[in-house]
């Protein structure tokens, strides 16, 4: 094999298995990632309870899976450049042969299989206590939810080069985009059903957003006859495809300019307080 | 005296944390983003079990947007400044701030109660802005005038209870706090456990009548419960200033019950930690 795709394969190995191992050789964070997006999810299902609406239940977990996908992005993709730093592991990064996007890569495989047993585990407690109705048409879930990750993930990528340049601000970034990005994807509600069109077109430049409503789509039936229109889907899978190449290329791009332009000015390695 | 300039000096520490990274407008607003989100969140949630459900009847639904607008806006008021204290502790584990604290004459509890006032004042400010944008959102998304009675006497009665409310989130800040002097991790997770138990008990989005026994008793006798009856009892039309009185007593009872509880754990807490010498422990 070609040396540079041996190292780059050897890199997103040795990453994704750091980041997995953070998570399996310690079962307990599973309990401690479900808390959060469970009682939300709880809560918010009791209120579609209260209204009549057993069938919104399911997107009240639905939306708690997801959120801790977007949890992860926010504050274990597009920060951790910027905790590395702080904490002097960035350094070792760019001083060893490793190549940045081949860590990123491992990052988000790692981060995607560390968040998926909470994910599941909310996925069944929600389950088991509500069972919400669904009309799943599996092979369209499937890829819809790897195409919202892979999206997702791109743009934490992009952001971790972003957050590179910030100290302290990427934090209150961070807690300032959780809450109205989920809120504007409709992570907990079919955004079609509560906003304007012109609001609808305008989020759908955010990858949640666009995964979410598919995967309502896909998984909910609000209408009686439990018969899914799959030309929104289809338009969904398309615009989540785009997304995915397009962040997974600007978080290169930006990572190779912030790279080259901390390398000349110095700066790449200096912690911000 | 000392203790109250020790207070003091640690609100001023507060406030430079939250907002010392840049100018105040900009620190404020980014704090004000999320809790308008996640009001907004609960009270679309409503509009579409009102329009796609069986339960809710036209004439109920602009008082029910706002007892969920009151109600989500609290709890993000009291998940904001609760759980001050634990990440005081947390992060000034690893800033070495908390170490520092303890070689100083007044020790952590002002320390600490100094820092919850200070995320207590900022969130005011965030909660009733957010509070603000979110019913006009509401009215703009939804179409419908939400019912609220804005009075000189509603905001001030509302205000005190604002203010007694801090009985109780210091406390549960104490308690957290107890917790957070020991954890070597997962400190983070215990408030955001709490922050979503509150969620659930403390009627911010549905009455906890609607919870089964025991579960419904349980958010019965919180005091941020309370709080939140209270506030509703003078913000909405359907309340009176009886009602909003008895809430309040309840909530100023359960609320210095909780502070003693928390200022005693967090006492305990303290001494053993100091015996056993993990005051100083870095987390990992």
């Amino acid at each position: 094999m070609n040396p540079r795709a041996s190292l780059w394969l050897k890199t997103v190995y040795a990453r994704t298995w750091v980041r997995t191992k953070s998570i399996y050789g310690e079962p307990i964070w599973v309990a401690v990632n479900v808390g959060f997006p469970f009682f939300t999810s709880l809560a918010l299902s009791l209120l579609y309870s209260s209204a009549g609406l057993k069938a919104g239940i399911g997107f009240a977990f639905l939306g708690g899976v997801m959120v801790s996908f977007w949890g992860n992005v926010l504050w274990s993709m597009a920060s951790q450049f910027n905790w590395d730093k702080q904490q002097g592991l960035f350094e070792l990064y760019v001083t060893s042969p490793a190549p940045i996007s081949a860590i990123l890569i491992g990052m988000s495989l790692g981060g995607i299989l560390g968040t998926a047993p909470s994910a599941m585990t909310l996925a069944i407690i929600g389950w088991l206590l509500f069972a919400p109705p669904a009309t799943p048409l599996w092979p369209l879930v499937a890829l819809t939810f790897a195409l919202t990750l892979a999206s997702l993930y791109a743009m934490g990528m992009a952001l971790s080069s972003l957050y590179l340049v910030y100290g302290r601000e990427a934090d209150s970034v961070n807690e300032a985009l959780h809450e109205p990005v989920s809120f504007l994807s409709g992570v907990y509600f079919p955004s079609s059903l509560a906003f304007p069109a012109a609001l609808q077109a305008v989020v759908l430049i955010i990858p949640l957003a666009v995964g979410m409503d598919a995967l309502q789509r896909t998984l909910f039936s609000l209408n009686s006859t439990g018969a899914t229109d799959l030309t929104p889907v289809y338009r969904d899978l398309l615009l989540l495809a785009i997304m995915g190449i397009t962040l997974l290329f600007a978080a290169s791009k930006a990572l190779k300019i912030l790279e080259e332009k901390g390398r000349r000015a110095g700066t790449i390695a200096v912690r911000q307080k | 005296m000392s203790y109250l300039s020790s207070i003091i000096a640690s609100i001023r520490v507060g406030w430079s944390r939250d907002f010392g990274w840049t100018n105040p407008f900009l620190g404020f607003s980014l704090k004000t983003i999320a809790p308008i989100a996640s009001t907004m969140t609960a009270v679309t949630v409503l509009y579409i079990g009102f329009r796609n459900g069986t339960s809710i009847a036209s004439g109920q639904f602009p008082m029910l947007l706002g007892f969920i607008l009151i109600g989500a806006t609290l709890y993000a008021h009291i998940s904001a400044y609760s759980w001050v204290p634990t990440l005081a502790i947390a992060e000034g584990k690893w800033t070495f701030v908390f170490p520092q604290v303890y070689v100083s004459p007044k020790s952590s509890p002002p320390y600490l109660a100094g820092r919850c006032l200070a995320a207590f004042a900022s969130s005011t400010v965030t909660s009733v802005a957010s509070l603000a944008v979110a019913i006009a959102l509401s009215s703009l998304l939804f179409g419908v005038a939400i019912p609220l009675v804005i009075t000189p006497l509603s905001i001030s009665l509302f205000g005190v209870a604002l203010v007694v409310n801090i009985l109780a989130s210091m406390g549960l800040g104490f308690l957290l706090g107890a917790y957070a002097i020991f954890a070597s991790k997962f400190e983070w997770a215990l408030p955001t456990y709490v922050s979503g138990l509150l969620m659930v008990f403390s009627e911010a989005l549905f009455p906890v009548s609607l919870l089964p026994h025991p579960f419904s008793d349980i958010g019965n006798v919180l005091p941020f419960t309370e709080f939140i009856r209270a506030s509703r009892a003078v913000l909405l039309p359907l309340g009176s200033v009886s009602s909003y009185f008895y809430y309040l007593a309840l909530s100023f009872v359960g609320g210095s019950t909780l502070l003693a509880i928390g200022l005693l754990a967090f006492r305990y807490a303290e001494r053993r930690a100091r015996r056993l010498g993990v005051l100083d422990r870095k987390v990992v």
